[in-house]
Formats: C-alpha cells, sequence, structure tokens
C-alpha cells in the first residue's frame, strides 16, 4: 500500500515540500492528497523534475496525485506524446522566376529541378512554397518540379501560386499543383514564416 | 534496385544526355548522390526496367563511354547503397 501524505487545506509551498519530504526519505510510491488545482500543478512540476510520474485523480473536491518514480516524467511524456509540429513549417521558400539564378537556362532549368528534388528528399520541408511572375511556369510547364510539388503538397507543405501572374502568362488552366492566391495570402504566409529563401 | 542513376564527368554531358534520353526515358534530374561523390553535380535518375534502353542511347550519343557512369540505387536515407553497374 503506498504511502498516503494528505495535505488537503495546507497552503502553498506546503504540500511540494510534503512531497519532496517523502522523495527525500526514500519513498518511490506514494501518493497526495489535495483540494486545490494549483497545488496539482506545483505538484506535477515537481514530480517532472524529481523524475516521477503523477497522474491525478479527482473525486468530490479532492485531487489525489499518484507519485511514482522512474516511470518518465509526465511533462516529458506529454511531450513525446503530442504530434510534432510539420518539419520546418516555420520557413517558407519564395519562387520568383523559372531557374535558379542567372546565366545559362538550360542549367537554371535543371538546377531548379534538382532543388525541389533534394528538397522533397529531406527531412526539413518549408512550411509554404511561393510562386510569383516567372516562378509559375514550374507548377503549370514543368513536369518533373510538377511531380515533386505533388509530393511535397502531400507531405503537408502549402503550395501557393499567384493567380494574377498564371492570368498574365495564359497559364491558368495548366496549373498542376498548388493553390491559386493572392499577394494577400503570399504575404501573410511570409509573414507567418521564421525565414523566407528567396530563390 | 530502385531506380538506375547516371552520372557524368561534366555538367555538359549530362545535359547532353539529358536531351538524348528525354524523348524515350522518364529521367529526372537530381543532385549526385552523397554517397558517390562529394562534389556537387547533376545526374540524371531512371527507372530499373529501362536501363538497356539508357545504355542503348548513350551508346549511341555524342558521349564517350568514358564521361558517364551508372549506378544501382536501393534503400533511401541511411540505408541507401549504389553499386556501380
Amino acid at each position: 500500500m503506498p504511502q498516503i501524505i494528505d495535505a488537503k487545506g495546507k497552503p502553498c509551498p506546503t504540500p511540494v515540500l510534503m512531497a519532496k519530504k517523502a522523495m527525500a526519505e526514500g519513498a518511490e510510491a506514494f501518493t497526495v492528497l489535495v483540494d486545490n488545482p494549483t497545488a496539482v500543478e506545483n505538484l506535477k512540476r515537481l514530480a517532472a523534475n524529481q523524475g516521477f510520474s503523477a497522474a491525478a485523480r479527482e473525486e468530490n473536491g479532492t485531487f489525489a496525485l499518484d507519485f511514482v518514480k522512474g516511470e518518465g516524467c509526465a511533462v516529458c511524456e506529454a511531450a513525446i506524446q503530442s504530434p510534432l509540429p510539420a518539419p520546418g513549417a516555420d520557413w517558407a521558400v519564395f519562387i520568383g522566376r523559372d531557374i535558379v539564378g542567372d546565366g545559362d537556362r538550360e542549367l537554371g532549368t535543371n538546377l531548379m529541378r534538382m532543388f525541389f528534388y533534394t528538397l522533397t528528399q529531406s527531412e526539413d520541408k518549408p512550411g509554404a512554397v511561393l510562386f510569383m511572375n516567372a516562378g509559375v511556369r514550374l507548377p503549370t510547364l514543368d513536369g518533373q518540379v510538377a511531380e515533386h510539388l505533388k509530393a511535397l503538397a502531400e507531405a503537408g507543405v502549402e503550395i501557393l501560386v499567384c493567380g494574377t501572374c498564371l492570368n498574365f502568362y495564359g497559364l491558368a488552366e495548366q496549373l498542376q499543383v498548388g493553390t491559386v492566391s493572392n499577394m494577400y495570402d503570399i504575404v501573410t504566409r511570409m509573414q507567418k514564416a521564421a525565414k523566407v529563401i528567396s530563390l | 534496385m530502385d531506380y538506375g542513376l547516371i552520372t557524368f564527368s561534366s555538367t555538359h554531358g549530362a545535359i547532353c544526355a539529358q536531351k538524348a534520353l528525354e524523348p524515350a526515358v522518364p529521367v529526372r534530374v537530381m543532385p549526385v548522390l552523397r554517397e558517390i561523390s562529394l562534389g556537387c553535380g547533376m545526374a540524371l535518375r531512371f527507372p530499373p526496367q529501362a536501363l538497356e534502353t539508357v545504355r542503348d542511347i548513350l551508346a549511341g550519343s555524342e558521349l564517350r563511354p568514358g564521361e558517364y557512369a551508372f549506378y544501382a540505387v536501393t534503400g533511401s536515407g541511411p540505408a541507401l547503397r549504389a553499386e556501380p553497374l
């Protein structure tokens, strides 16, 4: 039968000190009873810091925290169990042209394909890829880039394509992947990103 | 093998091969795998079943045999293996 520490009605930080005392005495499993949510939170923090798990139960306004040593900390457990944020969700790529850099078009076209190939293979994917001006030729006319963009979209990457630009180049009907977007959405997406890489 | 890879001694060679292969084989441009070379370079990726077609087309192109090499790539990430063909 695990030790029961009755800390009901005790002012802060007494419940924490009582639990700490039990730990110092070598208790590896004990239950602390308290009567307010603040004490529950403080005790959970103590458990997390001291390598205990502390599951809380409530009954008629009394909270019982079952401290067990070595079963990992509740906070760590919660962090482990919580869904991962999409890798790299806080960065974006802005593509304002259809080749990488200045110089030879043929080389620049292939560098763009290699860029998207590599991005698709990478663990750390951007949250969004934004296409403007001649960049809109990629999700419309370049088969290989469009294929990579589809894979990125499936992995949760937002693909936003400037609608004004699609209209200007007469490419609206040829969009293979992505969402037709506007300056408001694209600027908002840039503002949301921790960094924007422009190609 | 999951896919075949062709590496080249020059980027011009890669573009030349790309032009020769594209009408017949669904090639993809990709960077040369780190497992093969630490240098930056352009490689072409093709489906395994296209190997003979690719060999024939390149043999008939202006590229000389020493200017390109074939690899069989299997797996990905740390388990990736690239064997010369």
